[in-house]
């Protein structure tokens, strides 16, 4: 059985500290990635974005401007997004679960609280490779199911007696 | 707006799975073991990150303290969130707890006005000192007690003040 080709994933890192940003190229060069984009904020993200489409997209949440949260939210929602599925993993110092929530209601797909660490990310990407989340949209969300554990093991009241469910692929 | 909302809930095509290929049960190990000898060879330059990281903190003081307002606040908190997030990968764990200690202290506080201007210059002068120190040891008792003392004053301080919300 062969690898994953990280060569043919376009990651965009989006963090305004230099020096972390240089430690996740670090590690995804070393992963076999060569399609590297990088953007110190917000604003300059959403421009990369829409010129070169990634894969991915690494996200900080503290950054000046446009925090990673609007950013995801933006990505998720704009009528003018290139990709609203693309998998977005949050790289934060935050660790409180409220901002967890925040992040996951922002549409982001993993989350990943600081330091970061080889194994971390590596975990994060298999993640949304291997285990995509089907998408749901309502009239207040639109984003990866926040139903993490899955719709089968969800206790709750169900809310989604209406639901449709597509598969557009696999 | 209808009463009941219809919720669609549907799978996109994988197509990193399909870019990728391979399995994850096929994953290089190689590419892993390289990723933490990259990591290793980039630990001569952390020392230096954190040195810059401490002194965009204390710049990101000096400019509050003459502006005084919510950018300038924003600001200083997030240069003491980044030495959060950081300061432990580049082996600096009690500055990371110290920055953690001044990052929930700013998180808590309602305006700009509310800085408590003493207790910020503590953790910011406690960061220099463990950095100077080359305090890496998460047992160093001198660190200790000093971010023990610290989160006990933030504790303090944050039980005087009004909710932000």
């Amino acid at each position: 059985m062969s690898g994953y080709r990280f060569d043919r994933l376009k990651i965009l890192v989006v963090d305004d500290n230099q020096h972390m940003r240089k430690l996740v190229i670090t590690i995804l060069q070393a992963f076999g990635t060569t399609q590297i984009l990088e953007a110190e904020d917000g604003e300059r993200a959403w421009t990369v974005m829409r010129d070169a489409n990634p894969d991915v997209v690494l996200l900080d949440w503290q950054m000046p401007g446009m925090t990673g949260v609007e950013f995801a939210r933006m990505v998720r929602t704009s009528p003018k997004t290139p990709n609203p599925f693309v998998p977005i993993i949050m790289l934060t110092g935050h660790t409180h679960i409220d901002h967890v929530r925040q992040a996951r209601d922002a549409g982001v797909n993993e989350f990943l609280a600081k330091p970061v660490s080889v194994k971390a990310i590596l975990t994060r990407l298999v993640s949304v490779i291997e285990h995509p989340r089907p998408f749901v949209r309502t009239a207040t969300y639109f984003g990866p199911c926040r139903r993490r554990r899955g719709a089968a093991e969800y206790k709750g009241q169900e809310r989604r007696s209406t639901a449709t469910v597509t598969a557009l692929d696999d | 707006m209808p009463k009941e909302q219809s919720n669609e809930v549907f799978m996109p095509p994988n197509l990193l799975k399909a870019k990728v290929g391979g399995t994850v049960a096929g994953l290089d190990t190689a590419a892993i073991k390289r990723a933490a000898e990259a990591v290793e060879n980039l630990k001569t330059e952390f020392s230096d990150w954190l040195t810059d990281d401490i002194a965009r903190l204390g710049t990101a003081y000096d400019v509050f303290l003459a502006a005084r307002d919510g950018a300038s606040c924003s600001d200083l908190f997030r240069a003491s969130h980044d030495l959060k997030g950081q300061a432990t990968t580049f082996e600096f764990p009690m500055v990371a707890r110290v920055a953690s200690s001044l990052c929930k202290l700013m998180d808590s506080l309602g305006s700009h006005d509310k800085v408590p201007l003493q207790l910020v210059e503590a953790h910011i002068d406690a960061i220099r000192v463990i950095h100077r120190e080359k305090i890496k040891d998460i047992s160093n008792l001198t660190a200790l007690t000093l971010v023990e003392e610290l989160e006990t004053r933030v504790t303090k301080a944050l039980a005087h003040m009004t909710p932000k919300d």
